[in-house]
């Protein structure tokens, strides 16, 4: 939204043409300039300013929603807005389950059992909709090589042993959850920027990141001057663009 | 009417032409006419007709100003503003313990800020805000609707309409046990459909997302007049990663301060913001303190800081320019914010005017 280019946000071409002189092509560069700095680069009177102001706020601003209407379409599919964990009391606890377009995040002392916990919501996602899964394939991005397949069939042929009675169904599984070995955080960022158009191809339903404080903790020292800056830097940019993917998707991550 | 020629709010081209043309005053263009005008600077009689009808409403702007009349600068008398203090309403809480320590609730035409560390209620408050100010004014509340600007995407729909169910069944309650004719009739507007229809929610991505929402805030707020509330939550988290330039961040957050100011003082609301909390590393220790640098900190009227103390939720007032500076603890139910006891109450409800921050006995035990 904010690089969009003026010249869509409705404004005369010869402005545009004038603006790219000053290098002001984007909403962005229009609205970090103060009122003045605006006049003078458009050369126009305080007035015309700040009707332009306005114009190109109105190409980049969100759209207005009621919180009733928001209830009315969350009510109309009432089904998909949690993916359920199987274990009846979290279950209630989370008020029916994993959230659906929201960040969920899951702490714990080592060895508790989150990998586990991940392999199993991995799992859960696969199935049809009718026992409770999502019916859809599965982002896992790993970046302490914890993942083991053997293990994700182990779950399944366990936990469903009715569904997946054939090797057929467990193959199947295992062919929808895409496994993502990343090892440092710029790579980690580039993944979760690219995410976006495999959502759509593949059919994605879920979203894991296990983890992502082991590979911050590993680059990052927080004694040293400067990295705290940027390690938050980083865990903010991923957080906004994983907040992106799930609420536009409406998939738990 | 003897305004210079430099001080006009023209375009800066036209403006030095008019100075090498060897115009002084405001007085001068308005007597030489379009037609004159566009003659002696060489530009055509429409635009020069636009100068001319700026330069006039100018002028008109200052005259009136010099009569005394209503115009952009406000003056009156302190006398003046404390009667408009005094029959000003707050927009209450719920939690009696936090009314009291604000001085009666959230005070409308000023900003006040929420700070705490991830998890202790910023937002719980912020939607029970939400909901209360539309409460009608019978029953104490100041019937107004809401602007929610969410960047965090913390807003959850299903817990705004426990909180507002909550708020419209506690109506109920006063309203039976006071039997008055104006009561029955607030509630028939007063319903969970309504609530939920005048709260308007903007979800902005980023920091320009949320500039634009900001410059378009007038705009909006003289088409829906009865909004009396603008919550924004989240103001810190768009602006803490991808700006290499801390003084273009300055910049853009003053600049923000300044159009929130505004819109508090012209539409009579409540600007309320909630901010995340940093770590600062001192010599030997480090201390949370609230995000977005020291010179934010003067944007805000009255900041409130939220925080734990083992497994108590405490709230602080930390800066404010008419309270003194206290802490109280308060509690999140299912049904939103509230204190910590609830106060011990007669049967009839604390008096006659029906002051909704008491609970009456029977909704607890009907619960």
């Amino acid at each position: 939204m904010a690089a969009k280019k003026l010249r869509r946000a409705q404004l005369s071409q010869e402005l545009c043409e004038r603006l790219s002189r000053y290098q002001i092509t984007t909403c962005q560069d229009f609205l970090c300039l103060s009122l003045l700095e605006l006049m003078k680069v458009t050369g126009r009177s305080y007035y015309e300013v700040q009707k332009l102001l306005c114009k190109v706020s109105r190409a980049c601003a969100p759209k207005m929603q009621t919180a009733y209407e928001m209830k009315l379409r969350k009510s109309a599919n009432p089904s998909s807005a949690f993916l359920s964990t199987t274990l009846h009391s979290l279950d209630r606890v989370l008020h029916g389950g994993v959230p659906c377009g929201s960040l969920t995040e899951i702490t714990s002392p080592p060895g508790c059992g989150k990998t586990q916990f991940c392999i199993m919501m991995s799992v859960l996602a696969t199935l049809p909709v009718s026992m409770g899964g999502l019916d859809g394939a599965v982002i896992y991005v790993d970046t302490e090589s914890a993942f083991s397949a053997e293990r994700l069939i182990e779950i399944a042929g366990n936990r469903f042993p009715t569904y997946f009675d054939s090797d057929e169904k467990l193959f199947c599984m295992t062919r929808s959850i895409h496994l993502y070995r990343e090892l440092t955080c710029c790579s980690v960022l580039k993944r979760i920027m690219s995410l976006e158009e495999e959502i759509i191809s593949k059919k994605v339903k879920l979203i894991i990141i296990d983890s992502v404080a082991s590979v911050v903790r590993k680059e990052f020292d927080t004694k040293l001057q400067g990295n705290l800056a940027e390690r938050s830097n980083f865990l903010t940019r991923g957080a906004s663009v994983l907040k992106y993917l799930a609420e536009e998707f409406s998939i738990p991550v | 009417m003897q305004r210079e020629v430099g001080a006009l709010p023209l375009a800066p081209a036209l403006r030095a032409r008019l100075a090498a043309a060897g115009f002084q005053t405001a007085q001068e263009l308005l007597d030489t006419g379009p037609c004159g005008l566009s003659k002696e600077i060489g530009i055509s009689k429409e635009e020069a007709l636009e100068a001319l009808q700026v330069v006039r409403q100018e002028c008109h702007g200052d005259a009136a100003r010099a009569a005394g009349g209503s115009g952009a600068t406000r003056k009156c008398t302190a006398l003046e503003l404390l009667e408009e203090e005094q029959t000003q309403g707050f927009i209450i809480t719920f939690c009696s313990a936090l009314d009291n320590i604000l001085g009666g609730g959230v005070q409308l035409t000023k900003i006040t800020e929420i700070c705490g560390a991830p998890g202790v209620g910023k937002t719980q408050l912020c939607m029970q805000l939400a909901v209360d100010v539309q409460i009608p004014e019978c029953f104490g509340g100041v019937a107004g609707e809401a602007v929610f600007i969410d960047t965090e995407g913390s807003f959850m729909v299903d817990r705004v309409v426990d909180i507002a169910a909550a708020c419209v069944q506690h109506c109920h309650l006063i309203a039976e046990a006071q039997q008055e004719e104006d009561h029955q009739k607030a509630l028939e507007t007063f319903s969970l459909e309504s609530v939920l229809s005048h709260i308007y929610y903007f979800r902005c991505r980023d920091y320009i997302e949320l500039l634009a929402q900001v410059y378009l805030l007038p705009e909006f707020l003289s088409e829906h007049s009865k909004v009396r509330l603008v919550v924004i939550d989240g103001i810190a988290f768009p602006f803490r990663h991808d700006f290499e330039d801390l003084s273009l961040r300055t910049r853009l957050l003053n600049g923000l301060a300044q159009q929130l100011i505004i819109i508090a003082n012209d539409h009579k609301s409540a600007v309320v913001l909630t901010n995340q909390m940093t770590t600062r590393i001192g010599q030997s220790q480090s201390t949370l303190v609230p995000a977005l640098g020291e010179s934010w900190g003067h944007a805000a009227t009255v900041r409130l800081i939220l925080h734990w103390d083992s497994s108590q939720r405490l709230a602080t007032l930390y800066k404010s320019p008419s309270q003194k500076e206290s802490t109280i603890a308060y509690h999140i139910t299912s049904h939103g914010f509230r204190d910590v006891q609830p106060p011990a109450v007669t049967p009839d409800a604390g008096g006659a005017e029906g002051n909704p921050r008491k609970r009456p006995r029977r909704e607890e035990e009907k619960q």
